[in-house]
């Protein structure tokens, strides 16, 4: 194959257990987001706006929502003669692979893979951020470092730096230190979980990784710590855009309220850094005769004939008349019935709302069976795909719904059949 | 069942002119419906018929249609075998004048294809239909051609091509712009021929030295062949001048015709751009029966209108029964009604431009008002 001077591997095969039913049957990374987007989308179109034409992607959990949407990635014109998307699971061999075991471990198990390409550096990227990143500015500052490995760090406020890995750096930025979550942190710079190797230096340190049987085979818990304590040249790159991992029910949802809030944050409306997303193939999206709406992001496909307000639209989203949405995110192919009120709600792809179905944080009367407290935060209730929340049901917030719930309460929610549910009875 | 049938489209009729609108644009180029330009229902039409190898005859104009055609990609048609074939006209080697004459490059576009049938296709509609039971039912009919009508008429406005019919459903007479029709029926710029008897035809013009390959003269064979009809039954939307584009583009604000044109089951696929997902901004006025597309920017007030993307309407801006071609911008404060505004133009501040219905104002492209 021929020689490609860096490339990127991203890191999909996260579950994302804390987006619960978000990802219960796809991939994290396969997770809709602002509108027309997938999180994916983010990582993959700064790599093609970066000119990095030789991505991995590593996949493992629910791959197959994952593995149809990326295709051939002809959408972030990623479908090279050389080099393009290459879709990574895990894979069996006679000398045993198994699952992918961590992070680093992915990538071990893929080294025959980076080294088809004989590239100088290789991004460790993740599946799950929503940022745009000019990459290349990392690899030069690398390269000007004369650095082995480098690490995209961002500032994050004082108080909360004690939940992230903080870097410590000498005065050249270079990392002396770094402390996974410290509880007097030093600095407050955090690891974005975004990182240029030289790929000698990396190879040989995941093979040492590999070899030690009291690893986690993680980048963050066990490669870098390692490479700093050895001796590594290791820097930072510092980064100061919008940078969001939306990995909580929380995140999630403010991360798309950031877009209306201020979306100059990350400016999605910027020609020069377009993000690619995979063409719905649909109409114009459709505002009714007797719609109102305002603060709102909507896209192909949607029909609105009711109210929708300081809300998400994706595509093929129909919202009937005399249905009113505030402070939510209507994913792809979400059907809104007459009269149903939904506020500070997350509708999962293809979920059926019946008429009159209410749910607001302070429901009155609301039911409060799917209330779930550890993933479901400050009054934002979730949805997930293909569900049908029957007519009239009313939920206080801090709710997440399910197919299980579709079981044990057939009375306000029911199961539409999907492709990736596979039932087997035993 | 494998379709066995090429597609020829015609993107120029030199009979339609949309004054300043196909001035920098070939008919089949003209945009049409918020993110789509006339000549994606065609092709998707064929495309979704299975119709796998494409020839467009593009005679001027056509440096926008071939951007937006590229490798054919967006309706599957960047294909090893068969796949998408642009066919301009070709210069004469000894007058540098184009040969309007020399149909040797369709005739070599259909001759190198193996499929036994063509599907003829003008650019001066918009419908959503399968060809697939066309083309079974030319078969079956064994007719020399057969051709696609509607009972849309008396058309007012030419070009009108009414047609009659004999008791078993074969065209007995055909007249193009007669003033007092008397049939309600009028052919639609589709044929499917078998691919022989279009290299004869064709061989037939070019050695006659006619210039005008068209769907006219096609029919205008009716007395020699066997020309079978078939009625189209999904809502048609003819594009024959200013005023009936802008009837059809607010035709499409009809839920009902909107729905059939875009079934699920038969996308219209386009070239995809890439834009932002359009926002409507905190404290917009109404937006009401409105057709928007990615990347637009409301500020302002919008009803009965049509934005393609990119499209910018600013605070205080008033636009009513209008239609915005792509990356328009419209000013704070600005009034408009009944306006037809091409692409990349620009009304500042305050302007007021106010159409009648019938009669909408056009903007050309890049302009600034």
């Amino acid at each position: 194959m021929a020689k490609q001077e860096i490339i990127a591997m991203i890191l999909a095969g996260g579950q994302g257990s804390r987006l619960g039913v978000l990802t219960e049957l796809v991939a994290k990374p396969a997770v809709p987001f602002g509108s027309r987007y997938r999180i994916i989308d983010f990582p993959l179109s700064n790599c093609t706006n970066s000119g990095i034409e030789a991505v991995g992607v590593l996949t493992q959990y629910q791959p197959l929502e994952l593995n149809s949407y990326i295709g051939n990635g002809h959408s972030w014109d990623l479908d090279r003669n050389n080099g393009g998307t290459y879709i990574l699971p895990p894979y069996l061999s006679q000398v045993g692979n198994e699952w992918y075991k961590g992070t680093a471990n992915a990538i071990y198990q893929n080294i025959p893979f980076i080294d088809s390409y004989e590239p100088k550096y290789v991004l460790i990227l993740s599946g799950d951020h929503i940022y745009k990143m000019d990459y290349l500015k990392m690899v030069e500052l690398h390269i000007q470092n004369e650095a082995e490995a480098t690490i995209a760090v961002i500032e994050v406020p004082w108080e909360e730096a004690s939940r992230f890995g903080i870097m410590n750096t000498d005065e050249t930025g270079r990392i002396v230190e770094f402390e996974e979550k410290p509880a007097v942190p030093k600095s407050n710079l955090a690891s974005m979980g975004i990182y240029c190797f030289s790929w000698d230096v990396l190879r040989e340190a995941l093979i040492k990784d590999e070899a030690n049987p009291n690893s986690r085979n993680d980048f963050g818990a066990n490669v870098i710590p390692g490479m700093i304590e050895a001796g590594y040249a290791v820097y930072t790159y510092a980064f100061d855009g919008y940078w969001k991992d939306v990995g909580t029910i929380s995140s999630l949802w403010e991360s798309n309220m950031d877009l209306l809030t201020d979306p100059s944050l990350i400016n999605l409306r910027d020609l020069s850094w377009s993000i690619y997303s995979k063409n719905p193939q649909r109409p114009s999206h459709y505002f009714g005769p007797d719609s109102n709406v305002d603060n709102i992001a909507i896209t192909d496909g949607s029909e609105i004939f009711g109210e929708c307000h300081s809300t998400i639209v994706s595509y093929n989203v129909v919202v009937e008349e005399g249905a009113v949405i505030t402070d939510s995110i209507l994913m792809p192919g979400s059907y809104i019935e007459a009269g149903a009120v939904l506020t500070r709600c997350i509708v999962g792809m293809d979920t059926r709302v019946e008429r009159n179905v209410r749910s607001t944080p302070d429901e009155a009367d609301g039911l409060d069976l799917f209330v779930n407290d550890k993933l479901c935060k400050d009054g934002i209730t979730v949805f997930a795909p293909n569900l049908v929340i029957k007519e009239g049901t009313k939920i206080v917030g801090n709710s997440m719904i399910g197919a299980e719930h579709a079981r044990k309460y057939p009375q306000y929610v029911r199961e539409v059949p999907h492709y990736s549910r596979m039932e087997v009875s035993l | 069942m494998i379709t066995d049938a090429m597609g020829l489209i015609l993107a120029d009729n030199r009979r339609i002119q949309l004054g300043a609108l196909t001035r920098p644009r070939a008919i089949a180029a003209m945009p049409f419906a918020g993110r789509f330009r006339i000549i994606d229902f065609t092709l998707s039409n064929m495309v979704n018929s299975g119709i796998k190898r494409v020839g467009v005859v593009a005679l001027t104009k056509y440096k926008s249609l071939m951007d937006h055609m590229g490798t054919g990609a967006p309706w599957d048609l960047d294909r090893m075998r068969q796949g998408l074939y642009m066919i301009p006209p070709y210069i004469n080697p000894i007058t540098r004048e184009p040969d309007r004459t020399d149909a040797q490059s369709v005739i070599d576009y259909v001759e190198t294809g193996d499929q036994k049938y063509v599907v003829i296709s003008s650019c001066d509609f918009v419908t959503n239909t399968s060809y697939k039971q066309l083309i079974n039912a030319h078969v079956e009919s064994r007719a020399d051609m057969t051709v696609l009508y509607h009972k849309d008429g008396p058309i007012e406005e030419p070009p009108s091509m009414v047609i009659e019919l004999d008791e078993s459903g074969y065209v007995r007479d055909f007249m193009v712009d007669y003033p007092n029709p008397t049939s309600q029926k009028n052919a639609v710029g589709l044929i499917i021929i078998s691919r022989d008897l279009l290299l004869q035809l064709l061989t037939e013009m070019m050695a006659r030295g006619i210039a005008d390959f068209s769907i006219v003269a096609i029919l205008q064979n009716y007395r020699r062949f066997r020309i079978h009809a078939i009625e189209l039954e999904e809502p048609l939307l003819r594009i024959h001048s200013v005023a009936s584009y802008f009837d059809a583009s607010m035709k499409v604000l009809d839920s009902d015709i909107r729905h059939m044109l875009f079934s699920v089951d038969r996308p219209i696929y386009t070239k995809a751009k890439n834009r932002a997902p359009c926002i409507v901004a905190p404290g917009s006025g109404v937006v009401k029966n409105v057709l928007a597309s990615d990347g637009c920017a409301i500020m302002g007030h919008v009803e009965n209108s049509i934005l393609f993307r990119g499209c910018v309407i600013g605070r205080g801006a008033h636009v009513t029964n209008s239609v915005l071609f792509q990356d328009v911008q419209i000013s704070d404060g600005v009034v408009l009604d009944h306006v037809i505004i091409d692409k990349n133009s620009v009304v500042k501040m305050d302007g007021r431009l106010l159409g009648q219905p019938g009669f909408p104002i056009v903007i050309e492209k890049n302009a600034i008002v």
